[in-house]
């Protein structure tokens, strides 16, 4: 059961309570989504041109405006929603640490897609949305501004690796060293308690 | 007596208005030959920017007319520098193998029920392939020349414009829009 965010946790606020179903889809659907779509990145930049290559890129931007949207719908549902709390022992620092990567991890999922998106307007490039829904360009071309938008979507990239290991190296401490829920309530098997 | 008459007649046959067959000669400036290829179905536009067109022409009788063209292809420019590299290319135009393409007319004649409009049926050669084509044009007279205008497809595929994975059409179009706007004035 979830609590509106203006209401005070009510009893059933335990260290256990764990992730909704349909958070616990959307958070392993994204997470698939992501790395799909750094293969796909990685793929289509270093593939010679080609029509494979162009449609690499169809691919890896239409990804990328999929994930945009779901992540938009989820930061909204997040501001209605408590979140599942840490154990009562979890440290102050580790509280910190939590919201500050998991802040950046929206930022960074949501800035991925922009600046993607602001690359090929710049760029130029005609884009439908899995071939069929027109993006329509955020700018006028510009190789100039393609580029440097290219190079802090690149560099955005890299930080949100750096990210994502700290995210999974995290839960599986949590798991395996600390020994908690923190992990296995967001795992997909798992019954939604209480 | 015989011999003005004689100059009458020349010189009422070399005076303006007189439709005779005449040679005309392009104002480069003034001419632009475009093409518009397709992108995942949406325009790529661009552009030769050297040609040349050569005519022999005369609006009331067609029939022994003569259009000559020709098209420095690697003056191709489609506006973006990466673009621009990949047409080079042997799959694309192979600028370093085929540098000119030629269009020659074999016949000229008046389009049906279309005053002022014209159709060139000849052989274009682009890429060392020959391949027949029908190039209709407009014409229309102003007081320091003539402007000469059409636009007709091409399909890529036959003249190997796009050879492997490029011979697919989804990602660029089968078809290619060229577009032509050509100023004239009598040679000389």
């Amino acid at each position: 059961m979830r609590t509106p965010l203006s209401s005070a946790p009510s009893g059933n606020a335990k260290t256990d309570a764990a992730w909704s179903a349909s958070i616990r889809l959307f958070h392993w659907l994204v997470a698939a989504l992501i790395f799909i779509q750094f293969a796909l990145g990685w793929l289509a930049v270093g593939w010679a041109l080609s029509p494979t290559k162009i449609n690499l890129f169809v691919w890896h931007k239409s990804v990328g405006m999929l994930i945009l949207a779901l992540v938009v719908a989820r930061l909204l549902n997040r501001l209605a929603r408590l979140t599942p709390p840490l154990p009562a022992d979890t440290p102050a620092w580790e509280r910190a640490a939590a919201r500050w990567s998991h802040t950046l991890l929206y930022v960074l999922m949501v800035a991925m897609p922009l600046t993607g998106w602001a690359i090929n307007s710049a760029a130029g490039i005609p884009f439908r949305i899995f071939w069929q829904l027109p993006l329509p360009a955020l700018m006028a071309p510009d190789k100039h501004t393609a580029d440097i938008v290219a190079l802090v979507h690149f560099a955005l990239g890299i930080a949100f690796v750096a990210l994502l290991i700290l995210h999974i190296g995290a839960a599986l401490r949590h798991h395996f060293v600390k020994r908690n829920d923190v992990l296995r309530r967001m795992l997909p098997s798992r019954r939604l308690v209480k | 007596m015989k011999s003005l008459a004689c100059l009458l007649a020349v010189l009422a046959c070399s005076a303006p208005g007189f439709s005779l067959a005449a040679e005309w000669k392009m104002d480069p400036a003034n001419s632009r030959l475009e093409f518009t290829a397709t992108f995942e179905k949406t325009p790529a536009p661009g552009l030769f920017k050297e040609f040349d067109t050569r005519l022999d022409f005369d609006p009331a009788k067609p029939a022994g007319g003569r259009l000559d063209v020709t098209i420095r292809v690697a003056s191709a420019d489609m506006a973006s520098a990466d673009i621009n590299k990949a047409i080079a290319g042997a799959e694309w135009f192979d600028f370093v193998r085929h540098q000119q393409a030629e269009f020659h007319s074999t016949d000229i004649r008046q389009a049906p029920a279309q005053a002022g409009s014209y159709v060139a049926r000849g052989v274009l050669t682009l890429k060392g392939v020959q391949q027949p084509v029908e190039v209709p044009f407009r014409w229309s007279e102003a007081a320091d020349g003539v402007m000469m205008q059409g636009e007709f497809t091409v399909k890529r595929s036959p003249f190997g414009i796009g050879t492997g994975e490029w011979t697919a059409t989804d990602v660029i179009g089968p078809e290619v829009a060229v577009k032509f706007r050509v100023r004239l004035r009598k040679a000389s």
